[in-house]
């Protein structure tokens, strides 16, 4: 080996080696739920973790495993477990850190179903949230008690776009003697990888940028391997016997790999939100043209943002690379290539001139999804907000103007055109056009 | 388990298994800005195979207190007193993976009676470090550190690709020397660069011996591992290929299966 790989190199070729029997360059597709065992000593040695290798797929697969690998390798972490969805890598993370009675400090501005899991979910279990400004680093500083298990959050909040500075929450948390576990989905490892800023574990959506396919869900929990479970008595899931596996204490045995080992062999053993081969694959095949994807977005991005920027049918436009972001600078400090596919935008006309804009797009595709290779909108007020006030929505983060874009690989003068002719019609609709 | 050694907190893995003093004991010595964890993939797969094993953390790395020791010798006699205070009479096999190779040579030399058999894994009769290497241990510990995975990896460890599913030999490893004592490497590549009785000490193992050298080793070229081998009075080889200087977690189960056969002799 000449050197450490570069990222594009990497999101090629790590976790895999073509098989010696077959010589397949493509990573092949292990669509088998089990392994045959070479004797019944390799089983033993297998189950009791003396061994690497595959027993039944709940737990390990070849082909999630290179997934896994990559992951790893992308975001420099010691060790990815790939899960169904991202909503399962977040619940098995937060199962193998806190039990009833202990509490978490998360992101007010996030991802619906994360808040939900938190707030409505943990809290029948007795884990508790309190929800705080994730660009107030300080008020997450306050909001840690002494059974607080971990900080979360997400660099690039969703829909809103808060930034979180990672490196100065990062200390906080680790102050705390307590880790920060942060969503990655907007941001990717191409353009943060939050694990070098001050994040102790990164939580991904595969289903978004990093598949970029709009073909397969899929999540992963990135084991950082930086943070002393062995400091405090707060992590006795990965400081004592385990419950299995002859009683090994994870964080002696396993060291930087103790909290993947846990995740692995309780998240995945016991509730089994395993991935299939085939979401692995299809995942794969889009995480080797990351790179150019990524660049494709962010220069697509910061074009429609020049139009939309100066648009009379627009009343505002909302990125973090915009200079009236209130996080900007700390946006363009954490991610200098890019801040993100995601624009949300006030469509002049309320409620009913963003209906639409929604409806008469025709190269944007309407649902709920972000990070596909092809252009996505929504309008949350007419749609997954249908149901809220005004006043709600505006607690939620949201106003009835609102339209989310995530913008795709297309050609962007197409894109452009699309949307022009889509804000005429809301014009016309919101009565400022004839 | 953890031991109190010349008045420190100890730790020494055992495999997962209570240890037991009066069987057929392994010792296992860790390398450079290494801990107990770079024999991972040994220590309790041996430690389920009906061996005693024991695996610790010298000072300053790892779980275990104290100061990193300054020199080969002084860490021969550490793991005399680590054979003792875990309550063992009889002679145990030492199993040292390149600057653990060294001391284990040290260990035969200065405590032949507590030596019956040796194993070298990704070992010579020296360990030379460039004045380079040494500077960034000294002066910027985490460019140390990346480039001695770099450095340490063959090509299995850089495409990532570990027999843990789900795991990255690169990051791993940067991760574990992370976690040593700050000036914990430099002290031990130090020890390493001023040790020069290789020759002398390898002469003088003559209890059986087994080299377990890696082809693709930039660290302690198998080259090296071979002079070593013509040294010792009674020793075995094995010849890894397509692997790098930290074999035991590149090519794991080619490790063990050498040891296992050794020991079963």
């Amino acid at each position: 080996m000449s050197g450490n790989f570069k990222f594009d190199t990497l999101a090629l070729h790590a976790g895999h080696s073509p098989d010696e029997r077959h010589g397949s360059r493509a990573v092949p597709i292990h669509q088998t739920t089990s392994y045959v065992f070479q004797s019944t000593e390799h089983a033993a040695a297998l189950f009791n973790m003396e061994v690497g290798g595959h027993i039944y797929s709940r737990l390990t697969n070849p082909t999630v495993a290179v997934l896994e690998q990559r992951l790893a390798a992308l975001d420099g972490g010691v060790a990815a477990v790939a899960t169904a969805s991202g909503m399962s890598a977040l619940f098995i993370t937060v199962l193998a850190l806190c039990s009833a009675g202990d509490h978490i400090v998360s992101s007010s501005q996030m991802y619906g179903a994360n808040i939900n899991l938190f707030e409505h979910t943990l809290s029948r279990y007795g884990i508790t949230t309190t929800f705080v400004a994730p660009n107030d680093p300080a008020a997450i500083k306050a909001a840690i008690q002494p059974n607080t298990k971990l900080v979360f959050g997400e660099v690039i909040g969703n829909p809103g776009m808060d930034i979180m500075d990672i490196r100065a929450v990062g200390k906080i948390s680790a102050q705390a003697g307590i880790p920060l576990v942060i969503d990655a989905t907007f941001n990717t490892p191409w353009m943060i990888q939050p694990l070098k800023h001050g994040a102790n574990i990164v939580i991904h959506s595969l289903t978004k940028w990093m598949g970029g396919h709009g073909a397969a869900l899929g999540g992963a929990v990135i084991d950082g391997g930086n943070f002393d479970w062995g400091q405090n008595d707060k992590f006795p899931m990965l400081t004592t016997a385990h419950f299995g596996y002859q009683g090994v204490n994870l964080w002696e045995e396993y060291g930087p790999g103790a909290f993947a080992a846990r995740v692995r062999t309780e998240g995945m053993m016991n509730v089994g939100p395993c991935l299939a081969p085939m979401n692995a694959f299809l995942i794969l095949q889009g995480i080797e043209t990351l790179g150019l994807r990524m660049e494709k977005h962010m220069s697509n991005t910061a074009k429609l943002l020049d139009f939309l920027s100066g648009h009379e049918q627009v009343a505002w436009v909302k990125h973090p690379s915009l200079p009236d972001h209130p996080d900007h600078k700390v946006a363009v400090e954490l991610m200098p290539k890019g801040q993100g596919s995601i624009i949300a935008i006030g469509v002049k006309g309320g409620r009913e001139a963003g209906r639409a804009f929604i409806e008469n797009v025709q190269l944007a595709s309407h649902l709920a999804n972000v990070g596909d290779a092809k252009t996505l909108v929504i309008h949350p007020g007419s749609t997954t907000h249908s149901h809220l006030t005004p006043e709600a929505m505006q607690a939620a983060g949201l106003t009835e103007d609102l339209v989310r874009v995530s913008v795709g690989l297309e050609n962007i003068d197409d894109i452009i055109a699309d949307f022009k002719a889509a804000l005429r019609i809301a014009g016309k609709v919101a009565g400022t056009k004839s | 388990m953890k031991l109190q050694i010349n008045g420190k907190s100890t730790f020494v893995s055992t495999g997962g298994r209570d240890f037991e003093p009066d069987g057929d004991v392994l010792l296992f010595l860790h390398g450079s800005g290494q801990s107990h964890l770079s024999f991972l993939l040994q220590g309790r797969f041996l430690a389920n195979r009906g061996f005693q094993v024991l695996v610790p953390d010298m000072p300053g790395h790892g779980l275990s207190k104290g100061a990193a020791l300054t020199s080969i010798e002084e860490m021969a006699d550490w793991c005399a007193t680590v054979i003792l205070a875990a309550g063992v009479e009889g002679p145990v096999n030492i199993i040292g993976h390149s600057q653990g190779g060294l001391v284990a040579m040290e260990m035969a030399r200065r405590h032949p009676a507590m030596v019956k058999r040796a194993v070298f894994i990704a070992t010579a009769l020296s360990i030379p470090v460039n004045d380079m290497l040494l500077d960034l241990a000294k002066n910027k510990e985490p460019k140390a550190i990346d480039a001695m995975m770099d450095w340490g990896h063959g090509p299995v460890g850089h495409m990532h690709d570990h027999t843990m599913p789900g795991h990255s030999h690169l990051a791993y490893g940067r991760q574990l020397m992370a976690a040593n004592e700050t000036g914990a490497l430099f002290t031990d590549l130090s020890a390493c660069a001023a040790y020069s009785d290789g020759p002398v000490a390898a002469a003088l193992v003559t209890c059986p011996s087994l080299c377990i050298l890696a082809d693709m080793d930039k660290m302690t070229p198998i080259k090296a591992g071979r002079k070593l081998v013509q040294t010792l009075p009674m020793a075995e080889v094995v010849e890894l290929s397509n692997a790098g200087h930290m074999l035991t977690t590149e090519r794991p189960f080619e490790v063990n299966q050498a040891l296992r056969k050794f020991l079963a002799k």
